[in-house]
């Protein structure tokens, strides 16, 4: 008996040397955010949280010589969660489930307003864009959707590799031949059937793999296209060595820096401009 | 966080400024002394200049004449080099090649014009003591009557920003270790790359293919630090900026070895000078900076009452440090996502061709513009957790990776005038190739380290043009002291100036300048590791005047030769309960001393030794012929054991000596056959460190004289392991392994 008082004594000396309680206020929805909160700030024998989705408020205990109220909240900031000394990254509240988006403690205002403000003027430049070019080029709204599938492969997004492809399709079935220059008319006569059987292809398949194959040969005959019908911005042909086992392999995008359609993220940034179309 | 213990040195930093001449004389006192720190929670030795860490930031301005004396306190030589500034060649700082080191209590004065402006930085260029505390900004300011200044850039509130990191093994310790390919730092860093590793993430093919071509595991850096340093802090705070304002950080890479990402949580960073140089201004989300490498950066203030985090991560992405901008509540930056090391194993593996040499598959790879690191990092490739591509389509949804961040390359940086060289100079072209093997860590170029090289004669007036080539497998930042280069980028004759350049791996660079101020003038890779295994040169001016500091220069040079190629010692012993088994070693980057020892506990097991001296030879080091000598006693009564060439051999006593060679076979075993006096013959296969598990090592060997050996090792520290072992000899034994 007199042991255990003894025992329980030296344990309550021990824990109450350095450990510190307070309540702190972190800003959260819901159960999930809960589990994140507290898994994000304990630490074995140094932090607890607990954390109460109606309140808001935290209970954090921890030993005042390992750690600090500080690296706590640090913590919990950097896993999505506001607290009134760190507020966590956006792109890692972004990344929250979507039950979890919580009203955020900062004023977002400024990040809000360029935001609408780009999306306006994406708006518009888009609108402006398509009219402007429907009457110079009978063929922009096929190149319009190259470049959207381009971009979907090199985000190696299979659904919308095959909608664009869908699109491209579409539009390239839509082109009305005699509204073509003598020369582009040529060259996409020449064409048109292995388009339409490389898009085919491409809806038909789900392997985003066999997808790039067929973009392949695809971008071959669009560059044919491209490069007699001009275009009134620069347009690049770029080549990856890399691709096609080793082959290499071309595709033509509006932006000089590289974004490879062949490997998604795997090898984003390899190849090389061979030729700009201008 | 820094707990200078004693600071007996008076901090002293005494600036007059005469006014004579119409010049001004701008004098600092530097005092170097000992120090012991606390970064990480442990008392270390550190050097402290003025008592601080890192050394107080001095500050001149364009036209100025630096007078800068140090006090060397020290029980060693120590030196300061002037990181990119143009001095005479003497003031330089590189002790055995522009003075003499500054010998322990004696005082010597650095005194130069200061003829440009931009973010430079200081450190020591005696051994390792840059490692330990030995750096510190070094600003030169534009004059605002300079026709380059800048409205909106070079009169901002500026900065200095200095980062570093810590280890509390001592360097000189670090160093050895990497030339032991000792992989203490990658199970504290997480990096080793184990066979259950790989398999675990279903890299298994890779992990063999890579061991295949006689690969060890790679990282992107070498050492594992403790800490890293913003300013010598973890973590530290800059309060008196206000929403709306606009800062200028000079931040200077003053790490080791360390090349950090740079991140900020307030939105973009501009890039608007570079290596002391201005550029014209762009736009990234991040950049890397590498070793010894300076870069100005401009970065708002967004809010009120937020502070906002700019972070630097180092690149193996183990720990981060951060300074905050601003008063209020600290708005983070997201940490830089762990690396995917068997993605990059895997890319590794389909460039390295199976006699050592890389193959770029035809790309044309320059300026960091392709970064086959990007296969490692989550945050463009997306999450490790999604294996599979049919996964993928899932991934784009729920972890939104960031394709479309800017990240700064050598293509993107732009001279805001014209920097071509005079068209009229002669031209001298150099080539070199930079060669390495992490194996035995040695770095060098054309094959060659500084010890085995005479200096590089060029003539003042030449413009002097140097095509790099990085053959090996990391990256290296190449400085070179007293000039800059223009980096040939694609910019024409806006071509950027620089005096440090990172090259990637397999990446070809160009670089030029004209060659205008004599002297003998270093250039070397700036990781201080690589820099003290030899990858260095000297580029020395034809016909140059005596430097007074250094009346000898030919005893001098064997000096600094003799300085990057040193012998590293190494120690093994298993003390099992079947006898001891061991090795010492001395190696330095071609000649191989070493002895193995198995001693059993009584007579009936015997007691052997084997010693070879040996030259590596070739660019892999795949090869060593040796010499060598045996002698063994044991007590058997006399039975004759035969190899399986029918040869007997008593091997009660014998002493005989031996020739041979040992070759690196692909999975990383070793070949070796051996040619002894009394006539036999014996070859053997071994291989000691097939890491099974990130602490579990498998040993095993088997040779021509029937004897096989085969065991496990758990790596507990940096010198305890315990192991088990199956000797042909001596049986089935346990014990702990100590190594040094």
């Amino acid at each position: 008996m007199a042991i255990s008082l003894l025992l329980s004594l030296t344990v309550c000396i021990a824990q109450t040397n350095n450990k510190k309680s307070e309540s702190l206020k972190i800003y959260g929805n819901c159960a999930m955010c809960e589990k994140t909160i507290e898994k994000a700030g304990n630490l074995n024998n140094e932090a607890t949280v607990d954390w109460n989705k109606d309140t808001k408020m935290a209970i954090i205990s921890y030993d005042s010589l390992a750690t600090s109220k500080e690296d706590i909240l640090k913590r919990i900031a950097l896993a999505g969660y506001d607290s009134d000394i760190f507020f966590a990254p956006d792109d890692t509240y972004a990344n929250l489930p979507e039950c979890c988006q919580y009203e955020r403690a900062k004023k977002d205002a400024h990040n809000m307003e360029s935001h609408d403000m780009k999306m306006v003027n994406d708006h518009s430049q888009h609108g402006a864009m398509s009219q402007d070019s429907q009457d110079k080029n009978a063929l922009s709204s096929v190149f319009e959707n190259y470049f959207t599938l381009k971009d979907a492969l090199v985000k190696t997004d299979r659904p919308l590799a095959s909608t664009s492809a869908e699109g491209l399709l579409k539009s390239v079935k839509e082109v009305q031949m005699n509204k073509l220059p003598m020369d582009v008319h040529m060259v996409w006569m020449k064409v048109i059937e292995n388009l339409n059987e490389d898009l085919a292809g491409m809806v038909a398949t789900k392997d985003v793999g066999k997808q790039r194959d067929y973009f392949m040969s695809l971008s071959k005959n669009m560059y044919e296209v491209m490069k007699v019908s001009k275009s009134q911005t620069p347009v690049y042909y770029q080549f990856c060595p890399m691709a096609n086992g080793g082959k290499g392999a071309n595709w033509l995008s509006r932006d000089e820096v590289i974004k490879n359609p062949y490997y998604g993220a795997q090898m984003l940034s390899c190849g090389n401009t061979v030729e700009t179309i201008n | 966080m820094i707990g200078h213990k004693k600071c007996w040195t008076v901090l002293m930093v005494i600036l007059s400024i005469h006014f004579g001449y119409g010049q001004n004389v701008v004098r600092y006192e530097l005092t170097v002394t000992d120090t012991i720190v606390n970064f990480s929670g442990k008392e270390k030795r550190a050097i402290a200049v003025n008592g601080q860490i890192p050394m107080p930031t001095l500050t001149f301005t364009e036209g100025d004449i630096a007078e800068i004396v140090v006090h060397n306190k020290l029980k060693e030589g120590t030196s300061l080099h002037w990181h990119g500034v143009y001095l005479p060649n003497k003031e330089d700082g590189v002790p055995f090649l522009t003075q003499m080191p500054i010998a322990t209590n004696t005082t010597h004065t650095y005194s130069f014009p200061i003829i440009q402006n931009g973010t430079h930085w200081y450190h020591s260029h005696s051994g390792l003591q840059e490692q330990i505390g030995m750096y510190g900004s070094l600003i030169l300011k534009k004059k605002e009557s300079d026709p380059t200044f800048r409205k909106g850039i070079d009169d901002l509130p500026a900065v200095p920003i200095i980062l570093s990191e810590w280890t509390d093994i001592k360097p000189e310790n670090v160093h050895r270790m990497l030339h032991n390919a000792n992989d203490w730092g990658g199970i504290k860093k997480g990096t080793v790359q184990s066979y259950s590793e790989a398999i675990k993430a279903g890299h298994f093919k890779t992990k063999l293919e890579n061991e295949w071509k006689r690969m060890l595991a790679m990282d992107v850096s070498d050492v594992y630090y403790d800490k890293f340093l913003v300013n010598g802090k973890e973590e530290s705070q800059l309060p008196q900026f206000r929403a709306g304002e606009k800062v200028r950080l000079r931040i200077s890479n003053g790490g080791a070895s360390s090349y950090f990402w740079l991140t900020y949580a307030g939105g973009k960073i501009t890039v608007v000078a570079n290596d002391g140089n201005d550029v014209v201004p762009v736009e990234v989300d991040r950049l890397i900076i590498g070793v010894s490498e300076t870069y100005d950066v401009v970065v708002n203030i967004p809010q009120e009452d937020t502070a906002y985090e700019l972070l630097a991560t180092p690149e193996d992405r183990t720990k981060s440090a951060s300074i905050y901008l601003g008063n209020g509540t600290i708005q983070l930056k997201s940490r830089m996502p762990k690396l995917k090391y068997f993605e990059g194993m895997k890319m590794m593996n389909g460039m390295m061709n199976m006699d050592g040499t890389m193959d770029d598959m035809g790309m044309d790879m320059s300026l960091q513009k392709m970064d086959m690191n990007t296969v490692m990092y989550p945050e463009i490739t997306g999450s490790t957790d999604m294996k599979m591509d049919d996964k993928m389509d899932h991934a784009n949804h729920s972890m939104k990776t960031e394709q479309d961040l800017v990240t700064l390359n050598y293509g993107m940086l732009k001279a805001p005038h014209p920097t071509t060289l005079p068209k009229d100079a002669p031209v001298r072209e150099l080539r070199f190739e930079l060669t390495g093997n992490m194996n035995r860590y040695v770095w060098s170029m054309d094959n060659k380290v500084l010890s085995e090289t005479d200096k590089i004669l060029i003539k003042k007036g030449e413009n002097v043009r140097i095509t790099l080539y990085n053959g090996s497998m990391m990256r290296h930042p190449m400085h070179l002291h007293g000039h800059d280069f223009r980096v040939i980028n694609g910019q024409g004759e806006f071509a950027p100036l620089k005096n440090v350049l990172d090259i990637m791996p397999m990446e070809t660079d160009t670089i030029e300048f004209l060659a205008n101020v004599e002297g003998d003038w270093f250039f070397h890779c700036h990781i201080l590791y690589h820099m003290m295994a030899g990858m260095n040169r000297v580029f020395s001016y034809e016909e140059q005047a005596p430097n007074p500091y250094l009346p000898n220069k030919e005893w001098a040079y064997k000096k600094l030769q003799k300085e990057s190629n040193e012998f590293h010692f190494m120690a093994e012993n298993d003390f099992a309960t079947n006898g001891n088994d061991g090795m010492a070693m001395l190696q330095n980057t071609r000649w191989s001393i070493g002895t193995e020892w198995r001693l059993g506990y009584h007579d009936g097991h015997g007691y052997e030794s084997e010693t070879h001296i040996g030259r590596y030879i070739g660019k892999n080091q795949w090869f060593m012929p040796f010499v060598g000598f045996d002698w063994r006693y044991r007590k058997s009564e006399g039975s004759v054991e035969k190899n399986i060439f029918g040869q007997g051999n008593t091997k009660d006593t014998r002493a005989v000596a031996s020739l041979g060679a040992e070759y690196t076979l692909p999975m990383l075993v070793t070949l070796q056959g051996e040619i002894f006096t009394d006539g036999n013959i014996r070859f053997q296969l071994m291989r000691e460190d097939i890491p099974i598990s990130p602490r579990l090592r498998w040993a095993f060997m088997v040779n021509t004289d029937k004897e096989y050996m085969t065991g496990f090792k758990y790596i507990v520290t940096r010198n305890l392991g315990i192991s088990t072992h199956y000797d042909s000899d001596m049986g089935l034994g346990f014990g702990a392994t100590l190594n040094y």
